[in-house]
């Protein structure tokens, strides 16, 4: 403004500048020329001012250069919705509540700046897994709580079951239940793995029917659960070995390792808490026919008559320990024919955690017999849904007890116990040995 | 190399040989003063009327001396400002004090580039803007390199204080290879570098006489590479310019303490002429400048594509792949996905959440600003000094040398900070009124001068190899999502643990492992070792006297570029550097057709560069003279260029999996692609899949018609305006492209990940430019002096796809006034100018974008102290403060306040 006026004071100057010299035109010729060169003095001045006034002040009349420009945040959209955290309010969610407020988790399910993928027991699902109200939350610790909870979550990513449809093998994904925290060094860091997949009749977390899926939150998804999925707490060997029915089974497979030194043992990758293996583990009446057949029909074969080789036989089979007795090999054939095993490059891994509804009905599946025989056919599978759970699961070995018969022509091993769930893998417990050949 | 120049100064000695004998008989001296002021004038010709040489200058005390054979002989005194005087010397008893007038000097200057003849710069045929030693003495610009700034159509790029790179017409750049600087007769381009590094080398500011620019095509005269334009600097000499003289420069910068803490301005430069006798003179010259330099500060995201891309959304904090401008380090860029991919086959039990996140999953390694890593103090030392000797009367010898060095940063395909350069300059010449012949040789050493961005990314691998610095990323960033954290939290978090021994910029293991990067040279370290060097004869001669129909011209030279940068920037090899050989010859034929009106001038110039075939380059010119003060004049130009020494040559890793090479076959033979032809990255991105076969490289050329008119009236009011019309044909330029182990096509997912190329091409297409420009100066009474001028540069037909680099402003204009002399005495003086530009987009290897337009005011005011010989000057450069930037990448100029003291530069 101020220029505007300077300018302006000049310009009055000049326009009167030329009216003095119109109005005097009167006076003495010499008085005239001499004003008039004050004048076209005062005009030349006047219009070095003009010009020196505007050439400071064009510039800022212009306009100021423009500012370097900041970088510009990348800003994403805030999410729409409402959050998992507020999604719990539902009367549906009364327990669930109750057991994140316990478990201190409130606000992690509030957050709106995380993704979680959530898989929900409501209610309903609460009371399936025995606890009928809030109040049997009692018998928790809060850490337990958490715990628990914790395994019902998959964070950074917001999973739909689109994401989640492979059927075999399953989804082998991390939840946010830590095991080993991380560190700057490998392993990094190790959460109890959960495993979301798809069955014949639907999507399940494990072996637990997920009864809704995909109800999309602001800071994630929640699938509804029918059940709580309870976090394994032992290692696979260490499970089998507390498990009275798989006496016999340990026992192999400490026959089968005899010879072999740590960490390259069968037991060690059962105890290793980062393995990932599936195992059909015959019970011991299984295992003890195919010990008492074995010595059986050696005690035979060496010309024992058959009455004494039969009580013999029996006598030795009703000790697991009697599976020194069978040649190393031969026992490790079997016991790693029960283990299920994949494809990886050009060898075969134990590498899968199979539960119940994820066996893919009337197909082969690969053993670890593979990794030595490629070419080797597996086992044959067999599964039944009724409604969303596995009734009825079956297996078939290539090979006959007594040997000799056509491939896959014994009946099969039907699971007596499925979904042993364990930190580094499954078992289910199987009535009848699967013979590799 | 020293030995080389050994036997070059043994050669130039035995040309010096030539000795004559004279015998001196009458000693003239006298005194010339001011008629007004009555203040001795030094510097003014006082020459034997019909002779060209026999005479000398005055003194700083206005006195003068020399011996002529015999009297009487009639004395021409003339001196820039002042009328001409002559005056009859009979005998010696007579007194000879003379004084000469002030008068304008309006159209009345000589120039001499515009036709390698002195001329009226009224009678140039072809555009030219002069400027002398007193305009340079008040201009407002702080040093005399800027001055030419204000002239018409001239854009000049800063890539820091002291590196500023002059260009008209067009094609601006950080250093310019279609723009000769011609600096006391020398070519002052760095020769591995193929353009002028500023104002590193060249003349101190006590020593220029005057500068004169070309713009446009000239070729014709002064050889391949004035393209655009020539800047021709010429020095004092000592015969005329005589006596010690100095000036202290102070200043402040950085005053509002924007990018730097206020910090001083130093330019000291002292001169000391002197005439030993008649036939003796030297000089010696030495200047520094010192101070902290301009920022370049543009932290905007920068999406990168090869030597393309464009500025985009993010920051450091919001973009994962963030790539500042005026960062550096973070160009190093991995696709996070394959590392994880690598995690995830060691931890399996991460393998199935990696498979679920996104393919492509950009990392960029953590940068440093420009701040952090670029030495920020600009230093310049110049040492300068010549020997003039009359082998006659009308053969002068001068033996010059001119050494710059310093710290300074320019621009290229990345910022480079120049350490430590030494470039030296060595001339023999001798000189007659019709002749000359002159050698002379360029040295650089470009010291510890490093790629700030290969520094940076290298620094980054020093104290963290990508190996490991990824996988800790990946590791820290999956695991944070695995805890919930979303996208950007996961990736700040993983950065925060990727960085956590990252060390501080300025701290003591900083500074110790950066030093070691820059010390090994590239691919190894940031260095950038250039030895190479120039060497030129030149000779001219007139041949009037011995045909007179016509004023013809004929000059010839050879020029040998030797290559060094034992392997690190060139394909040569330690000890065994590449030499370029070009030889030229001109000829120049001037005819009055009708006198005092018409006068035709045809100029032909034949180039040969070892490595391409042979040029011819013509020009034409006419010029109209109604009358005296009214000039039209018509020229066609024709110019071209080889491919520079590193578009020849040129065998430079510049990033992972990036290398810049020339268009030497040999350089496609190395790398199997002239038997595996690479796909052009344009057609692999737009799907038509091309392959590049080999092509030699061709010269480029400009053909350019130019019409321009010159007038004065009343000698008060001269102006000058032009219009020009030029086309391109090969413009060389460079495109990226990709090579496959198999010669298949490349996959466009996998584009990153292929050996890519930078490599040069002739334009197929013919580029057009043309333009205008109009200038005023109107002295006005108490000389009072306003000028303005304002011009214009416009491109067309750039095909879709390619880049031209024209980065030019469409229109820009400069307003000044000023004062020589008012007040008391005439002694105080002050310059006003404004400078506008309009913005534009700027394209360049390292940095394309929108540059706003911006303006700037530069002012001064001087007051004379006679009695103390001495001048004092306040000046302000950018007064408003008002920063702006005139290249992408470049810093952001702000204001430059100083005062000066001058003695003995009146």
């Amino acid at each position: 403004m101020t220029f505007f006026k300077m300018i302006n004071t000049d310009l009055i100057l000049m326009l009167n500048t030329k009216s003095i010299i119109v109005k005097h035109g009167i006076e003495a010729d010499h008085l005239k020329q001499k004003k008039i060169k004050q004048m076209k003095r005062t005009y030349l001045y006047n219009g070095l001012r003009l010009f020196i006034l505007m050439c400071t002040a064009l510039p800022l009349i212009l306009s100021c250069n423009k500012e370097l420009p900041d970088a510009t945040s990348i800003t994403t959209a805030p999410p729409t919705g409402i959050s998992i955290g507020s999604m719990l309010n539902d009367a549906s969610y009364s327990i669930l509540k109750a057991a994140v407020t316990k478990a201190g988790l409130t606000s992690l399910f509030a957050d709106s700046t995380a993704v979680l993928t959530f898989f929900a027991p409501d209610d309903a699902a609460f009371i399936a897994s025995g606890i009928p109200s809030a109040a049997a939350l009692a018998a928790f610790r809060a850490g337990q709580l958490d715990t628990i909870l914790r395994y019902h979550m998959i964070g950074g990513q917001a999973f739909t079951t689109s994401v989640l449809s492979s059927t075999f093998p399953n989804n082998y994904l991390q939840s946010n239940f830590v095991l080993a925290p991380p560190s700057t060094t490998l392993p990094p860091g190790l959460r109890m793995p959960v495993f979301p997949g798809k069955g014949t009749p639907g999507w399940y977390l494990n072996n637990i029917p997920i009864k809704q899926g995909d109800v999309i939150a602001s800071n994630g998804v929640i699938h509804k659960v029918a059940a709580l999925v309870m976090p394994p707490s032992l290692p696979l060997w260490n499970a089998m070995s507390a498990d009275t029915a798989l006496t016999y089974f340990i026992a192999a497979i400490n026959r089968a390792d005899s010879g072999t030194a740590a960490p390259s043992r069968l037991q060690d990758a059962f105890a290793n808490s980062a393995a990932n293996i599936t195992l059909l583990a015959p019970n011991n009446a299984a295992l003890k026919n195919v010990l008492f057949g074995s010595i059986y029909s050696s005690l035979l074969a060496s010309g024992m008559p058959q009455a004494t080789a039969f009580s013999t036989a029996t006598t030795l089979a009703a000790s697991p320990a009697n599976f020194s007795r069978l040649p190393v090999a031969s026992v490790k054939g079997i016991v790693v024919y029960h283990m299920i095993a994949t494809a990886s490059g050009t060898t075969y891994l134990p590498n899968v955690r199979i539960f119940s509804p994820n066996f893919p009905s009337n197909s082969y599946l690969k053993t670890m017999v593979n990794s030595s025989l490629a070419v080797h056919p597996g086992i044959i599978v067999q599964s039944t849904f009724t409604g969303p759970f596995i009734t009825s699961l079956k297996f078939t070995g290539y090979g006959t007890f007594p040997g000799g018969g056509t491939p896959f022509s014994d009946p099969p091993a039907n699971t007596v116990a499925m979904d042993k769930h364990c930190i580094n893998g499954i078992y289910h417990v199987i009535d009848r040995v699967l013979l590799p050949q | 190399m020293r030995k080389n120049f050994f036997m070059f100064l043994l050669f130039m000695s035995a040309v010096f040989a030539v000795t004559s004998s004279r015998a001196q008989t009458v000693k003239i001296t006298g005194t010339v003063i001011n008629k007004e002021t009555k203040e001795p004038i030094p510097s003014v010709s006082v020459l034997v009327k019909g002779s060209a040489s026999t005479g000398g200058y005055t003194n700083n005390d206005g006195k003068y001396q020399f011996s002529v054979k015999k009297l009487p002989v009639t004395l021409v005194f003339s001196s820039i400002g002042y009328q001409s005087y002559e005056l009859e010397y009979r005998d010696i008893t007579q007194k000879l004090e003379v004084a000469l007038s002030p008068s304008s000097t309006m159209g009345e200057e000589v120039v001499v580039s515009a036709s390698r003849v002195p001329e009226k710069i009224m009678a140039s045929p072809v555009s030219i803007d002069r400027i002398n030693v007193n305009s340079i003495k008040t201009a407002p610009a702080a040093s005399y390199y800027d001055v030419v700034t204000n002239f018409k159509g001239v854009d000049v790029i800063s890539s820091s204080l002291t590196f500023k790179t002059p260009t008209t017409r067009g094609f601006g750049g950080s250093g310019s290879t279609r723009f000769n600087q011609i600096m006391d007769g020398m070519d002052n381009q760095a020769p591995g570098l193929n353009f002028s590094v500023g104002s590193v080398i060249g003349l101190t500011e006590l020593d220029v006489e005057s500068m004169e620019l070309l713009p446009g095509a000239s070729s014709a005269l002064y050889g391949p590479g004035g393209m655009q334009g020539t800047l021709i600097v010429n020095g004092k000499n000592p015969f005329k310019y005589q006596g010690l003289s100095f000036q202290v420069k102070t200043g402040i910068m950085h005053t509002d303490g924007r990018s730097r803490v206020p910090s001083p301005y130093h330019d000291w430069s002292l001169r000391w002429g002197h005439v030993v006798n008649d036939r003796l003179a030297f000089k010696l010259g030495a200047q520094l400048i010192q101070a902290k330099d301009w920022l370049a500060d543009d932290y905007r995201n920068y999406k990168r594509l090869g030597t393309s891309g464009n500025i985009i959304d993010g920051t450091r904090a919001t973009d994962p792949n963030y790539d500042g401008v005026n960062v550096y380090g973070d160009e190093t860029s991995v696709n996070l996905r394959s590392v994880l991919n690598i995690i995830a086959g060691a931890a399996p039990f991460w393998a199935d959440y990696v498979k679920t996140l996104p393919s492509s999953i950009m990392v960029s390694r953590t940068g440093y600003t420009e701040k952090e890593v670029a030495n920020p103090n600009t230093l310049n030392f110049k040492l300068s000094g010549a020997i003039h000797y009359k082998l006659t009367d009308k053969v002068e010898a001068i033996l010059a040398a001119h050494s710059g060095s310093g710290n300074t940063v320019y621009t290229g395909s990345q910022r480079y900070s120049l350490r430590n350069l030494v470039m030296s300059q060595y001339k023999l010449e001798l000189r007659s009124d019709k002749w000359f012949l002159k050698g002379y040789t360029t040295q650089e050493n470009s010291g510890s001068s490093h790629n700030l961005t290969i520094a940076s990314q290298l620094f980054n691998e020093a104290w963290s190899p990508s190996s490991t610095w990824y996988q800790n990323y990946a590791i820290t960033y999956l695991n944070a999502k695995m805890n919930g954290k979303n996208e950007a939290d996961a990736h700040t978090y993983a950065r925060s643990i990727a960085d956590a021994t990252r060390p501080v910029a300025g701290s003591a293991t900083f500074k110790n492992l950066f030093n070691q990067v820059i010390q090994k040279p590239i691919p190894q370290g940031g260095k950038f070792l250039d030895k190479s060097d120039l060497w030129m004869v030149e000779g001219q001669y007139n041949l009037k006297g011995i045909i007179n129909f016509a004023d013809i011209l004929i000059g010839g030279n050879w020029k040998q570029y030797v290559l060094n940068s034992e392997g690190t920037l060139f394909a040569d090899k330690k000890g065994a550097p590449i030499k370029i050989n070009e030889t030229g010859a001109y000829v120049q034929v001037a005819k009055q057709i009708i006198e005092n009106l018409l006068k035709v001038t045809f100029s032909g110039r034949f180039d040969k560069n070892q490595n391409f075939k042979a040029r011819f380059t013509p020009r034409v010119t006419a010029l109209l003279s109604p009358n005296k003060d009214n000039n039209i004049r018509f020229s066609y130009q024709t110019a071209y260029r080889f491919p520079s020494t590193q578009q020849q040559w040129i065998d430079l890793n510049v990033g992972i999996n990036q290398q810049l090479i020339g268009g030497n076959k040999a350089l496609w033979d190395k790398y199997n692609l002239t038997s595996n032809n690479p796909y052009t990255k344009e057609s692999i991105l737009n799907g038509t899949n091309i392959r590049l076969p080999y092509t030699e490289a061709k010269p480029e050329s400009v053909k350019s018609y130019e019409l321009g008119y010159k007038g004065l009236l009343r000698k008060k009011l001269l102006f000058d305006m032009y219009g020009y019309y030029g086309q391109y044909t090969d413009f060389l330029s460079r495109i990226d492209v990709l090579q496959t182990t198999d010669g298949s096509v490349p996959a466009l997912a996998n584009i990153t990940t292929y050996p890519a190329y930078s490599v040069i091409v002739n334009l197929p297409q013919k580029l057009k430019t043309y333009g205008w420009g109009l200038s005023l100066d109107w002295m006005m009474r108490r000389n009072f002096v306003i000028n303005g001028n304002i011009s214009s540069d416009q491109i067309s037909d750039v095909p879709v796809g390619y880049r031209s680099f024209f980065s030019t402003p469409k229109l820009r204009t400069v307003l000044g006034i000023g004062n020589t002399g008012f007040g008391k005495d005439k002694l105080l003086g002050f310059n006003l100018s404004w400078r506008w530009q309009d913005g534009f987009f700027y394209e360049n290897d390292f940095i394309q974008g929108d540059l706003p337009a911006y303006n700037t005011v530069d002012a001064s005011f001087s007051i004379k102290r006679p009695k103390i010989k001495s001048i004092f000057k306040f000046g302000a450069n950018n007064a408003l403060n008002q920063y702006y930037r005139t290249a992408m990448g470049n810093p952001s100029i702000g204001g430059l306040y100083y005062v000066s003291f001058g003695y003995n530069v009146l």
